[in-house]
Order: C-alpha cells, then structure tokens, then sequence
C-alpha cells in the first residue's frame, strides 16, 4: 500500500490507460473513441514523463565548469521523446477526428451501429 | 561513397515526398516523375548495399556523425544495414518503384480530380516502411511507424464510402498498438538507460530475465501484432484493403504487414535473443498456436468470399501466420523460412494484388462471376496470376516453394505438428481457390475457338500496368532460382548463434 502511494503516478498512468483503452474498444460513438485514443496517449506521456522524474532535481543545463551530477538532474530524454509522441498523438486525433467528420457526413450519425445498418442498405 | 549509401535510402522518398507534395500544389501531374526520381535513387542505395553487405557485413551510419566516434558512445540516431534488414530494404524500394509506375494509370481513372497528393503520401508511407526497416533506434522505430500509419490511413480514406469507416478502425486499431509498442519501449528504456539497439543486445544478457523486461517483450510483441493484423487482431485489415481504392492496396497489402513482421523479427533475433525467449516457457506454444489458428482462420474466410479483393485479403492473413510461426519455432530452418518468406511474401502479395488490379480495371468489378472468360478477355494477366497462385500454393521454382520447404522442415523439427498441417492445409485451400477461379473465368464460357460460338474480343490491361505485373510475376521465379545464393550468403548470417534445437 506504501509503495502504491509513493508512486501514485504510475497508479493514475494505469488508470487513464485503462479508460483509453476501454472507450477506444467498447465505445459505439466514434468521438468517444478518438477520445478514447487520446486519453490512452496522454497515459504514455504521463508514463515517460514519470520515469524521468526525480525529486527536487533540476533542469539539465550545462552552466559553468564541472561534471554535471546526474543524481540532481532530471532525465532530459524521456522529455524530448515525449515531444515527438505528442506530436505523433495531435497527428493521430486530426486524422481521426477528419475521418469521423467526412463519416458523419455521409450517414449524419456518429453512432458505430448505425452507420454499419446505414452501409448494409 | 559507400558509407552514404544508407541515408539515401530512406532521403529518397522523404525529399520526393515534400517536393511532390509543393509541386502538386504548382501542377497536378508533377508529382508523379518526382516521386518515381526519388524511389530509384533509393532502390538503386539498396540494391546496391545487398552486395556491400554480403561482402564486408554490417554497415552503420550515425546521422548527424554522433556516436561515430568513440568518446561519444552511440548517443544519436544509428541507422543499420545488416543481414537481416538487408533483402527487406531492397524489396520494399523495389516493389515500391514497380507499384508507382504500375499506379499511375489506375489513380487517373479511379480518383479522377483528387489524386493532387497521392504520390506525395505514397512517397511518404514508403518512407515510414523504410525507415521501420532501416533504423537501429527503437524509439525512432516508433516514429517511422507512426509516420506510415498516417498516410497509410490516408490512402485507404481516398477510397471514399465504406473507405472512410475502414480506415477508422484501422487508425483505433493502428493507434493501440503503436501505443503498446511505445509503452513496451519504456519498460525497456526503464532496465537498460538506451534507446539504441545495439546497446541493449549488449545490455540485456547481464539483466536477466526480469518482470519489467518480459512486460516489455510482450508488449512490442503486441503492438507489432497489432500492425501486421496477427490472428486475434486481424479484423481491421480485410475492410480496410478491399475498400481503399486499387492504387493503395496494391502497396499497402504486400509492404505494411511485412514490415510488421520484421520489426517483430528484429526485436526476437536483436533486441532481445532467442536464447531469452527459449527461456520464457510458455509463451513460444501459444504463439505457435496462434500462428496456426491465423492460418487456417486466413485460409477459411478466403475460401467463403466471392470478391476477389477480399479474397486475396484474406490469403495475406493466413501468410502471415506463416512468418509469426516460422520465427517463433526459433530453429534454424524455422528463422530461415521466416525471415526469407517476409522478402518472398512482399513479392507474392504484390504480384497477386498487382494482377487483381489489372482485372479490376478492366472488368470494374471483382466478383468471382464476373470473371467469365476472363482467361481470354485478358491471357497474359490471367498468366501472370496463375504463375502467383503456383507461387502462394508452393509450386517449384516459384519463391513461394522454397519458404513454405524450409518453414515445413522447422516445423518438423521441433515436432510442431499442428503448424505443418497448417501449412498443407493453406496451399490446399490456395489451390482450390486457383482452380475454382481457373473453372470460372475458362470454362463456363463456349469456348471461342470452336466453330459457331461467339468470339471473345480481347481486352488486355494497359501496358503501363501489364509490364510491371508480368515483371513481378517472373520476379517470383528468379527469385526461387536465386534461394540458394540469398540464403548461404545473406540469411544464414542473419542468424544468432543461440537457436532452438
């Protein structure tokens, strides 16, 4: 129980994905869905950040001379990996949402089941 | 010079990708020149580097010239040609060139007004499989994913219609497991500090066989599964490749999953080692079972559709099944088979979705009766499918005989019995496919050359989409010729030293 508190992070990372994961599966409506996607996204970004972290550590800027001490320093690549996935995720969510856009105007519904009836017709 | 020559396998399509798309912006027909310019500078780096490897091994390039030297420590981007990725690259530049010319005609008269951007995009998703093929970063593996799911998305959505529901599932679908292999990513950066593949292998051995490491493993496993349409999530793919429109299908079918399966392969052979996965029990049986379960399923549903399209969907599902299972039996004529039959089944599946384009050019439809005389409306066609029948069922010299040998031969070994029947039973049903096509499109027609039945005039294919089907299918033969040099040189070398009995 300890442990679960002392990295409540990693429990909200689990979470989110969780609710990602459910709505993208189980969800009819296609919004939901795209939601879905990027609630589970911002799980992972959530998770990278997290791994990164470290408490009371600064920025890893070079100032002056001397070796930087990595202990005191936060993780500067989970940052920057993260960066790209979050423009992987924006990218993802427009084409998505642009996709569930040109769907509704064919068959002005967001709904999975009628637009499947709609496609039998 | 040499030493460049794998930037520009993947600088080729990306530049003629961004030109292409600002020339479309000019003039409509500029693009296509553009982007054919750029995929023979890259096949012609690939080809090239096929030889450099089989002679001198592996070739390395750190972009940027970080990590060359030796106080940097791999620190950057390493991009790698080797034994294993070698062929891939070549097949994938290859085929690409060949389906570019092959579309040309077809995007004219199938997206008349809107093809502006689709060579940009092609360039584009040939730049993803490239880079997913050529990069030796698992994190930049992911963004090369990312980049050719995007356009393949795309491309299937200029299909219009049921396009547009298609490509939604397959972007869910897509999404989940880019994402699963980007948190499997994390577990490993978690154990080993590195992104670079290199230095993981090195890493990984001293860590042992921990949680966080398996976690890891089969998450990645899941992800690519996910991409390559592997048995349980398969659902997107048939919809997706029926309803995009020809164009896209004929390169989207035989070069995405492929790829799939050697990001698979890349993260079992490199990454993580045979010898790791030998000693997590278990897991091996059930994703044995599942190749089998993906191959009879394929082999099924492609037995009960009356459209050719999904038909030829349905055969791209059970093989991969065959590449799944062929790796996971972790011997050496297993691995062989697998990693030979990624290069192999590109060249079939292009072969076949080449000729299937060309039927549907010309009869607009793709129901199996429609295909009535077919074999005299269109003969070298119908020629060229039947040579990429024989190679899919597995008729010698064809490449398609010589994967499923030593795929059958791996199974055996390691007493996998219910992959061989697997096996069998798939070049059967490929095999009654051929001959209930055969039966359709030759025989329930009066035949012409009997007097007093009526003359069926032909109606072949354009030249522009004939040739490089025709190519393709004698590709298939040269390739089963040259087996044994590709193999002894090449594929055998590939292999780590640690394999399953």
């Amino acid at each position: 129980m300890e442990n679960l508190i002392a990295n409540f992070n990693y429990v909200i990372v689990v979470i989110l994905m969780m609710i990602g994961l459910w709505a993208m599966l189980a969800q009819k409506n296609l919004i939901k869905k795209c939601i879905g996607m990027a609630i589970f996204q911002t799980g992972i970004i959530l998770f990278f950040i997290s791994i990164g972290a470290k408490r009371l550590a600064k920025v890893p800027i070079l100032s002056g001379d001397g070796v930087p001490v990595v202990d005191k320093i936060a993780n500067p690549l989970t940052q920057i990996l993260m960066l790209t996935a979050i423009v992987v995720g924006v990218a993802t969510l427009g084409m998505g949402l642009a996709l569930a856009q040109k769907i509704f105007r064919q068959h002005a519904s967001f709904d999975e089941d009628d637009i499947l009836k709609n496609q039998r017709k | 010079m040499t030493e460049q020559l794998p930037i520009v396998i993947i600088l080729g399509p990306l530049l003629a990708a961004t030109v292409a798309a600002f020339a479309a912006w000019i003039h409509p027909k500029a693009s296509h020149p553009l982007v054919v310019t750029g995929l023979v500078a890259s096949f012609a780096a690939a080809l090239k580097l096929v030889f450099v490897v089989a002679e001198k091994g592996a070739q390395k390039y750190w972009l940027g010239g970080w990590g060359a030297k030796p106080e940097h420590g791999v620190v950057g981007i390493q991009i790698t040609v080797d034994h294993l990725n070698t062929l891939l690259l070549a097949a994938v530049s290859g085929i690409a060139l060949l389906t570019a010319l092959y579309a040309k005609r077809l995007v004219n008269t199938e997206l008349p007004g809107r093809q502006r951007y689709f060579y940009a995009l092609f360039a584009l998703l040939i730049t993803g499989l490239l880079g997913i093929g050529i990069t030796g970063d698992i994190f930049n593996l992911y963004v090369f994913m990312e980049i050719a799911a995007l356009s393949s998305y795309a491309l299937i959505a200029y299909g219009k219609g049921r396009a547009y529901m298609a490509a939604f599932n397959y972007l869910i679908m897509g999404t989940m497991g880019a994402c699963l292999y980007l948190l499997g990513v994390g577990f490993v950066f978690i154990k080993t500090g590195t992104l670079n593949i290199d230095n993981i292998s090195a890493a990984l051995p001293a860590l042992g066989q921990g949680q966080a490491l398996f976690v890891g493993f089969v998450l990645i496993l899941l992800g690519a599964w996910a991409k390559m349409a592997f048995f349980p999530f398969h659902g997107w793919l048939p919809n997706a490749y029926t309803h995009a429109p020809t164009a896209s299908a004929v390169v989207l079918a035989p070069l995405a999953t492929k790829v799939a399966v050697y990001t698979m392969l890349r993260v079992m052979v490199t990454v993580y080692s045979i010898d790791y996965i030998l000693h997590s029990p278990g897991i091996q049986s059930v994703v044995l079972g599942l190749s089998s379960i993906a191959i009879v399923v394929g082999s099924f549903f492609s037995l009960t559709q009356t459209n050719l399209k999904m038909i030829a969907c349905y055969v791209v599902l059970s093989e991969i099944g065959y590449m799944v299972g062929g790796a996971w039996l972790a011997n050496e004529p297993g691995l062989t088979g697998a990693v030979y039959h990624v290069v192999a089944d590109a060249a079939m599946t292009s072969a076949l979705f080449m000729a299937v384009g060309c039927i549907v050019y010309r009869l607009g439809q793709a129901q199996l009766d429609d295909l009535r005389g077919v074999f005299f409306k269109m003969p070298v066609t119908m020629a060229a499918f039947v040579v990429t029948m024989a190679a899919l069922i597995g008729v010698p010299p064809t490449c398609g005989f010589f994967s499923k040998w030593y795929l059958i031969q791996g199974a055996a070994q390691s007493g996998v019995w219910h992959f061989v029947a697997a096996l069998l039973l798939s070049s059967l049903v490929k095999a009654i496919i051929l001959f209930r096509i055969v039966e359709i499109g030759y025989n329930r027609v009066p035949h012409p050359s009997v007097d007093g039945n009526p003359a069926i005039p032909r109606n072949e294919a354009p030249l522009s989409m004939l040739i490089p089907t025709v190519a393709m299918a004698l590709g298939l033969i040269a390739l089963g010729l040259a087996t044994s040099p590709l193999v002894n040189t090449i594929i055998a070398k590939a292999l780590p030293a640690t394999l399953a009995p």
